[in-house]
């Protein structure tokens, strides 16, 4: 019988002519619990707006003949959902404890709505009423995006001198600092101060484009300005 | 020659080879008598090259082919009179008829008699015909002579090289094809195009398997590079055939199909169940009743079962992107595993049960949407010598 097929492969292929017969052992590895998907898999667009774009370019159909993973368990297409702020979420974790940071970031945006309807309320004319932004969730999108640097500094090292060197960042990593950023300003704080209030302080600064974030953003900026002769050591 | 004809030729290119094989005699012909083939007179003045070549002594390397061919095929044959008897004996163990038993009740034998808790599936007993185990090998590719049949021999991978020579003349021809068509000032028609979103490459070992050779890394990538080329110009439909050789199907489109009527309970409600929700190490039912007011109930409760919100936003998911979250009533019975991987097996279960109650449109949006894969991935076993599934050791250099 054929059980011990791979011995008597092995002693086949003693008899090996020279270029022309070739022996191949093919096995499709199928394990028996896969643990991610295969690359063909398409990334699933769940989101109803996202899915109203697909409409209208008449995609919807092409992509419903392939392959698409499923969401990942903290996704959903619900209104509450939203991309940044779960990155921000994950940003806030430590030690996997999801259900913590997100706890902390619903509560640093309760604080916001609260300070800001304190503002609205204060606030004499109408005017003045309709500039305060009472949406938390606008006000984190307007203080992140506050924060983005637009260029980045990197060591290059020149006749055993290293340079700040000033060149341009790409979107995901000024992304990457601007939330970063935020948050060191936030965990910079009195034992006292507890992290939602100080995080909904910085959002809320950020947002109008003051306080230590932007600042820091502001200095960035300006020692890649000052470093500019040294710029071209990008390339040299 | 007869030998030759006689050795069973498996998965290589026949078409090609065999034709020139069998007609081997009459090129020669061909060949010899050149531009003058009128009468047979001039024949007579002319070299006769196959007597000659049949005079000639075979060479060595067709020798020691035939002798490996012949070992080969007794060899096969003895495998294959193992192979009948093993199936009979395994018949009669199993109490059936020897006669009927197919491949099918083999493989579920082996499963029976030999069982394995082996992780790899492919390191677990099995017994297949012996074509199935013994690679294809290819037949001669020279003549008694000694001389080779294909352009390419030389290269070492003939086959192999014959796609790429294959697909660069497609991509010339298909290049003049439209410089013609802008000479005429028209457009590339529409309706031809090709349709490659359902289907992949061949991988490098169906590539290998498919032409007998063994191919490198980056052979293959060259393959991939040459038929992307192929496939990014407007006229490639033209040559349809050629590049849905080398492509293979993904998964089929499975939510659309074997869609279950809905029985009825003796309100007149219909309902679905869906059983075998699994995600992680979570197992359990799911039943849809249709029309109902949007109840829920996990395990006797109502979606406070889960005590977090995320997990409850998977549960309402399929149901709020379907819309249906005031029309039906759920009801599921979830055991094993945590939270998330408990809502995870509840949100496919009731995404699978709506099928019998969304429209067709909102079945597309559904599978675009990934509610309707069902996530199978477990836990990556821990690999020894590392902490974790992947995670290494720090690096020390010493």
């Amino acid at each position: 019988m054929n059980f011990n097929s791979r011995f008597l492969n092995k002693k086949l292929c003693n008899y090996h002519f020279r270029n022309c017969i070739r022996w191949f052992v093919v096995q499709n590895r199928l394990y028996a619990k896969a643990t991610s998907f295969p690359d063909f898999f398409q990334n699933p667009i769940f989101r109803k707006e996202d899915q109203a774009k697909l409409i209208e370019n008449s995609e919807l159909a092409k992509l419903a003949a392939v392959p698409v993973r499923p969401p990942a368990s903290y996704e959903t297409c619900s209104v509450y959902h939203d991309p940044l702020v779960n990155k921000v979420i994950n940003h806030v974790m430590e030690m996997g404890k999801k259900q913590l940071a997100r706890s902390l970031v619903e509560k640093a945006f309760e604080n916001i709505k609260r300070i800001q309807i304190e503002r609205y309320h204060l606030a004499q004319t109408q005017e003045e009423k309709n500039k305060i932004e009472l949406n938390p969730k606008s006000i984190l999108y307007n203080a992140v995006e506050n924060c983005k640097p637009l260029l980045q500094l990197s060591p290059i090292k020149r006749g055993g001198i290293t340079y700040q060197v000033p060149g341009p960042i790409t979107e995901k990593r000024s992304l990457f600092l601007s939330i970063k950023w935020l948050l060191e300003a936030t965990n910079d704080k009195e034992r006292t101060v507890h992290f939602p209030e100080q995080f909904a302080w910085e959002l809320l600064d950020a947002a109008n484009n003051t306080g230590k974030v932007v600042k820091r953003k502001q200095d960035l900026h300006r020692q890649c300005e000052a470093n500019r002769a040294y710029a071209h050591y990008r390339w040299q | 020659m007869s030998l030759v004809m006689s050795f069973t030729v498996k998965n290589l290119l026949p078409a090609t080879i065999c034709s020139i094989r069998s007609n081997f005699p009459s090129s020669i012909h061909k060949y010899s008598t050149g531009p003058s083939k009128t009468s047979s007179n001039v024949l007579d003045h002319l070299t006769d090259w196959e007597t000659l070549s049949k005079n000639r002594k075979t060479s060595k390397a067709m020798k020691a082919y035939l002798e490996r061919a012949k070992e080969h095929d007794e060899f096969m044959k003895r495998q294959h009179l193992e192979f009948n008897i093993g199936k009979r004996h395994l018949a009669n163990m199993m109490g059936e008829d020897p006669e009927t038993f197919t491949q099918k009740d083999v493989d579920r034998a082996i499963e029976y008699l030999f069982p394995s808790g082996i992780y790899d599936p492919a390191a677990r007993p099995l017994m297949k015909p012996p074509e199935e185990v013994f690679p294809a090998r290819k037949a001669a590719e020279f003549d008694e002579a000694g001389r080779p049949h294909h352009f390419l021999f030389y290269t070492g991978k003939p086959s192999f090289f014959k796609v790429l020579y294959d697909a660069a003349e497609h991509i010339q021809a298909l290049n003049k094809f439209e410089d013609k068509v802008i000479r005429k000032k028209a457009t590339p028609d529409p309706n031809g195009s090709l349709k490659l979103e359902g289907s992949v490459w061949l991988t490098k070992e169906q590539l290998e398997q498919s032409l007998v050779e063994s191919i490198k890394e980056i052979e293959y990538e060259n393959f991939k590079v040459v038929m992307e080329r192929l496939v990014s110009s407007p006229y490639a439909y033209l040559c349809k055939d050629f590049i849905e050789k080398y492509r293979k199907p993904l998964a089929m489109q499975r939510f659309a199909l074997e869609i279950p009527k809905p029985s009825y309970d003796e309100e007149g409600r219909a309902f679905i169940t869906t059983y075998e929700c699994l995600r992680k190490k979570a197992r359990g039912e799911v039943t849809i009743r249709y029309p109902g007011s949007g109840k829920i109930s996990i395990n006797g409760k109502d979606i406070t079962y889960f005590e977090d919100i995320q997990p409850r936003e998977q549960v309402m998911f399929p149901l709020i992107f379907s819309g249906m979250q005031n029309s039906v009533d759920v009801e599921c019975h979830i055991e094993g595993g945590g939270p998330s991987g408990q809502a995870g097996a509840i949100r496919w279960g009731i995404a699978w049960s709506l099928r019998s109650f969304v429209e067709k449109d909102m079945l597309e949006k559904m599978q675009v949407a990934g509610l309707l894969t069902r996530d199978h991935r477990r836990r990556e076993r821990k690999k020894p010598g590392q902490p974790g599934a992947r995670k290494k050791p720090t690096w020390k250099k010493r």
